[in-house]
Formats: C-alpha cells, structure tokens, sequence
C-alpha cells in the first residue's frame, strides 16, 4: 500500500459538526486546518440528515439567570447527557449557545421561524423551552462550504485509526483511504477528535441488520478506541444509552413529533400532556427512555405517538420539521402506505444505543494527553455541544499548535510499518469472517452478557468470550477491498470499546440508571459525585474513581 | 433502502456516488451507472436523493422489516 503524508498544525479527526467548527476556528485564527473524514463532509454524521432542535440560551427570551435555564434543562434527558462532565463545563457551553446561533445564522443556516427564535420540543408545560427550532436540513454543506472558503483542506474517505503518540503527547495520526491502496499519514502539531458515536455495538430493532439505525453505520467509536490505544483517559463507559423513537425504523426525531404517547385502551402513560401540544411534545420518554420496552415486558403496550385530536395546522407544523430531523424518507413511508398521522397513531420502542463513554476533557476541550482535544459525542450528544466545544477546542487547539513541533520519526516510522503490516495482513487473509461476521458475534455478546442485565459471573464469561472473538478476528478477518477493510477496523475498534465496557462495568459495583447489577442492586450514594476513569497503562487498562470535575 | 437507479432518468453525474457516507455505491466508475455495490449499508439518509440533480433518478425502497407499526383507525 501506497503511503502520502500530510502537515497540519491541527488535524481535525471526522468532518462532522464538532469537526468542521473545529476547523473553521483554527483555520481563522491562521492555522493550517486539515480536517481527515470517513465519508464525505457534506453529509457524513449524525448531522448529516439535518437536525430541528439547537439547545440554546438568549436571556432576552429566558431571562437573565442562566442557572435557572441550566436547572430546567438537567430535567430533560440532556440530564444523562451531561452526566460526569462538571457544572463548569456546563455553564462554558450554554453561556456560548447564543453567540453560535448568531453566527449560523450569519452562514446561512435559518435559526429563525417566521422571523423569530422559536423554542418547541423537549419541554415541560409551563417550564422554559430550552430548544431552538432551526432548519439544520442543510447545515452540513453550508458548514462544509465555509471551512472550505476560510482555507481549510479536507480529505474525503479517509478513516483514521491511529494516532501518533509517545503517551504523553500527540503528533499525528494514521489513516486508511477506504477507496484506492493508501495509507495516509498526518503529521500534526495538535488533533482534534470528533468522530461522533458508537452505532452499532449493540443489536438494532431487525436482528442481524447493521443499518436499521438512527444514526450511520460509520460511526463506530473509532475516536474512543484510538484516544484510549494512546494512553487518553476515557470515562463512563459502562455507562448504557437508549433511545426511543418509530417501532423498527429507528430514527431520531421523537421530540419533533406532536402527541400524546399512549396505550391501547388510549390512556397517556405519562403524566405531561393529555392532548397533542405543538410547543411541548410529550417528553415522558425523556424522563424514562426505557418506557416502552417496560411496557412491552409488562404486557401493557403497544405504546403509540398519537396525534388524534390535532389541527391540520399544527401537522403541517409537524411535517414542516420533520424533513430537517433527517425524517424525509419517514414521509414518504407514510405517504406511500397511506398512513394518515390524524387518523393513524405510530407504535414506537426504545432503541439500544450502546455505551455512553466518553473521552475525558476539560472545558478547554483537551483531553489527558497533550496536543490531543476531543469534542461533540465524543463526550456529549447535540448539536449545540458539537459546534460550542469544536468551536472552542479549535481555538485551544491552534495556540497548543503555535508552541508545538513535531518530532522527526523514528516513532512515526515504526507505527508507519506496524500499521501497514496489519492493513496488509488483512487485506491478505482469506477464507475467514468478513466484518458482518464479526459484528453479529460481537452484538450478541454484548447484547447478552454486557446488556440490560449484568453480574460478575456474566461480565466474566462476556469479557472471556470476547477477548477469544477479538483474536480469531485478528487472526482470520478478510477485507476484499479498501471498502471492507475500512469496516474491517470498525469493528476491530468496537471490539476494543466492547471489552473497555465489560472491565467497567465488573468496577461499578453498583446499580445506576441503565447499568443493572443484579448482584449489586443498590445505588451507592458515594459513587454519585464520581465519575469512572479507565485508561491504557503499560498496555493493561487501569480504572480509577474520582470526583466529577467542579 | 437499498437506493434504485432509474436508467432513463439518470444523468450519470455521479453526485450520489461522491456523497454517500456509507459508500453503498463503492467501485462505481465515472461517467457511468452508479452500482449499488453494498445495498445492505445505506442508512437511507436520503443524501443520495437531495443532491441528485435528475428528479427521480435515484429513490430509496424501505424494507420490509422496518415499515412503521400503526394503529388502524376504526372500520365505521
Ligand atoms: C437524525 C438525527 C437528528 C438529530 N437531531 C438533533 C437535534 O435536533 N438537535 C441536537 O442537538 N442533536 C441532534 N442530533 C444529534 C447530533 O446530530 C449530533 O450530536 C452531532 O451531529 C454530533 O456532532 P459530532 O461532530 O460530534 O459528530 P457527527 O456529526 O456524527 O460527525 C462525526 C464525523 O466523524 C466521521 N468519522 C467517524 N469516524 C471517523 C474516522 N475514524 N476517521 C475519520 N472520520 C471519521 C464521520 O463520518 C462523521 O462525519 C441528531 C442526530 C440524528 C442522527
Ligand atoms: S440514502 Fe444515504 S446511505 Fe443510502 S445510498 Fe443514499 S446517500 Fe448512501
Ligand atoms: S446523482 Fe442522480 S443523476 Fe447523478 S449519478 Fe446519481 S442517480 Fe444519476
């Protein structure tokens, strides 16, 4: 294989929104801005499809008191979301919501509804409405065209799996070209990751299937896994996430549908609103995400959105957002089977979303180890965090880089070879488990062992299983092309996370939200300022408690 | 899901092919058919869709097992 190498002061890891805003900032502050992604920037990631909601605070709107705001929204499921991560971190972020929207708008992506800021969804009756409303349908191409017009260079179909570093310090990364026989190396004084989620560590609503998910197949926690293989401190990641949303077509969205969410014999099942209620949805699932698998389990459901009882009016409203929620081919459905949301409530479940780990940061975005910076799920899910800390990390970013050099290679040279040893030796292998394979054991694994029940002997015999699927996939996975050997790596990584969440998860002797110890079933109280640190030291994990930052 | 070519229709511009995250149309070659080489990786995030040019020349069929579950209105 073929090796092209590039500079960068900062390297920007996946050109989703935390990416590409990273990037514009540095680039603008006179760096040289590389940003290196998987698919293509105009419509990769979670953003990719658009997005309806941007957490944001205006005090002319909310008022003066920020904390105020910050309260109401750690009622909503933004309460897991922000988890661990320290009220200062918090505060930083929501204080800067504003100026972001301002400058979005000034790009060209609509923050405005018929002239005004709008807030609806995700909300209580009579509490603060902590959403934006925006047009996000477009934001990736116009996000894409303004690091392009501000010199930014980015490299299409590039999947990093690397970085460079003596475990103190980043000065690089590796990657594969998914398409011709190159590996791309990047030699940067500073990186930034923000490779996005993990989507399918766990199984999806159709067993077997890999994309009947909400978000994309190529979001595999590459970003965790190589920031964790440099000796990055990650946390939490036996932490699980769900999510909730359409029965088997798993979307995201729920907040942007109007309703109210109810059984069979059409009684709510959550106490918030009792007719659909355009500026408020029905958040009961935000309180309890696991709602409708409860009331599967119970034999209570089907649990539906109904929207019987609403104005024509306000589902033009509905279908006006859901098209910017990523939701057309949804639409089309609909249309298509003559589904008429006035006549016809849509049954919806709760999703698997994995684990909910995180790279550790401070809220100058940087991560444990020098000249490295995390941003967007990486840590946190939305829109809003992407883009502040991206904006903010990209910042960070480009003064470390001002002071930086990098080192000229011995160490580049050999990760170079040891990288381009296993590209080849996968490429070569034959006869073994393609990718699908893997990833089907993989889920089932984690899915049985490491899902919504655990205990010790569970979590042992998981971890020992997985650790025998992770050396026979070594061993025998085949890739026939760049393509595969790309998805090849995803689920090399994902195993990575997988095992990461196994350790954990035997660490958290205890019961907390989605982590169900049956053998531990009290919640432990001195556990609740801590959060749980994992990270690589002389190639043994090595876990620790400590207090969520201030 | 996996996107459908119209032959007639499409101009062989190659958008879908240069946008498509998942690069379910991988091994396609310029100025020719887009291939839908790996039908069973498109998220059907409807990229393909918005940036063709051609109306109608690429659309996404839904699967059989993710069609929506609804509650039918009552026969009068
Ligand atoms: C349908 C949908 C609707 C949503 N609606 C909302 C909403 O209304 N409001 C809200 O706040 N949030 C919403 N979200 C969540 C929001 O989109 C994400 O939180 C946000 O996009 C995160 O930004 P990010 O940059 O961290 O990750 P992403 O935008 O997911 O970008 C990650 C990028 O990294 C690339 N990448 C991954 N691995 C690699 C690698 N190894 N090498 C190179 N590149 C890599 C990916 O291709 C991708 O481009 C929605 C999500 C979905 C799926
Ligand atoms: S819908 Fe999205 S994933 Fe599917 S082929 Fe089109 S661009 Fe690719
Ligand atoms: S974008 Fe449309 S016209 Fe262009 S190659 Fe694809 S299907 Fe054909």
């Amino acid at each position: 294989m073929e090796i092209e190498h590039i500079k960068a002061d900062v390297l920007c890891v996946g050109g989703g929104i935390g990416g590409l805003m990273a990037a514009i900032r540095a680039s603008e502050l006179g760096a040289k801005a590389v940003v290196a992604e998987k698919g293509n920037a105009l419509h990769s990631g979670k953003g990719g499809g658009g997005c309806d909601h941007y957490l944001s605070y205006i005090p002319e709107i909310h008022g003066p008191d920020m904390d105020a705001f910050i309260e109401e929204m750690l009622q909503t499921q933004q309460r897991h979301n922000f988890e661990g991560l320290g009220m200062n971190r918090i505060r930083v972020h929501i204080a800067k919501t504003f100026d972001i929207v301002k400058m979005w708008e000034s790009w060209g992506i609509p923050m405005k509804y018929r002239g005004e800021y709008h807030y609806a969804g995700h909300a209580f009756p009579g509490g603060f409405r902590c959403l934006m409303k925006y047009e996000g349908r477009n934001q990736k191409p116009i996000l894409t065209k303004k690091a392009l017009e501000k010199g930014v260079e980015i490299v299409n179909r590039v999947m990093v799996f690397d970085l460079v570093s003596d475990g103190n310090k980043v000065y690089g990364a590796i990657g594969l070209n998914t398409r011709d026989e190159k590996i791309v190396v990047f030699e940067a004084k500073s990186v930034i990751l923000g490779t996005g989620g993990i989507s399918r560590l766990y199984p999806s609503p159709t067993p077997g299937w890999f994309n009947n998910i909400a978000t994309r197949l190529s979001l595999t926690g590459d970003g965790r896994a190589m920031a964790y293989r440099a000796g990055a401190e990650l946390q939490n990641m036996e932490m699980r996430i769900q999510h909730a949303g359409p029965k088997y077509y798993a979307r995201f969205g729920q907040a942007t549908w109007i309703g109210v969410f109810r059984d069979p014999q059409d009684r709510p099942i959550g106490p918030f609103v009792t007719k659909p209620e355009r500026l408020y949805g029905d958040i009961t699932p935000e309180v309890n995400k696991n709602i409708f698998l409860e009331y599967a389990q119970a034999g209570k459901g089907p649990v539906y959105m109904d929207g019987r009882g609403m104005s024509q009016e306000d589902l033009d409203y509905m279908m006006y957002w859901l098209p910017h929620e990523g939701n057309t081919p949804l639409i089309e459905h609909m249309k298509a089977d003559g589904i008429d949301y006035l006549k016809h409530p849509v049954e919806f479940m709760t999703y698997d979303q994995g684990s909910g780990g995180r790279i550790v940061t401070n809220e100058e975005g940087e991560t444990s180890i020098n000249g490295l910076y995390a941003v967007g799920d990486e840590l946190a899910n939305g829109v809003s965090n992407a883009s502040v800390f991206g904006w903010i990390s990209g910042e960070n970013a480009t003064l470390y880089a001002k002071g930086a050099n990098i080192p000229d290679g011995k160490e580049i040279q050999d990760l170079i070879d040891e990288k381009k040893g296993l590209l080849e030796k996968i490429r070569g292998q034959k006869n073994g488990p393609d990718w699908k394979e893997v990833n089907v054991a993989l889920q089932q694994i984690m899915s049985d062992y490491s899902g919504a029940l655990r205990t010790e002997a569970l979590l042992d015999t998981g971890l020992f299983h997985l650790k025998r699927l992770k050396q026979k996939a070594l061993e025998s996975i085949i890739a026939g092309n760049q393509h595969e050997l790309g998805r090849s790596i995803e689920v090399l990584n994902m195993i990575d996370i997988g095992e990461l969440v196994f350790i954990c998860s035997k660490e958290r002797k205890e019961t907390r939200g989605l982590h169900i110890r049956r053998d531990y079933p009290l919640t432990n109280p001195r556990l609740n300022n801590k959060v749980h640190i994992i990270k690589e030291v002389d190639h043994r994990p090595v876990t620790e408690w400590r207090p969520t930052q201030k | 899901m996996p996107p459908i070519i119209d032959e007639d229709k499409c101009t062989l511009c190659g958008n879908c092919v240069d946008i498509c995250t998942e690069d379910v149309f991988f091994g396609s070659k310029k100025k020719q058919l887009p291939r839908v080489t790996y039908p069973h990786e498109c998220v059907y995030c409807n990229a393909c869709v918005e940036e063709c040019p051609a109306e109608g020349a690429v659309r996404l069929r839904l699967p059989l097992p993710m069609m929506l579950m609804y509650k039918p209105a009552p026969t009068a």
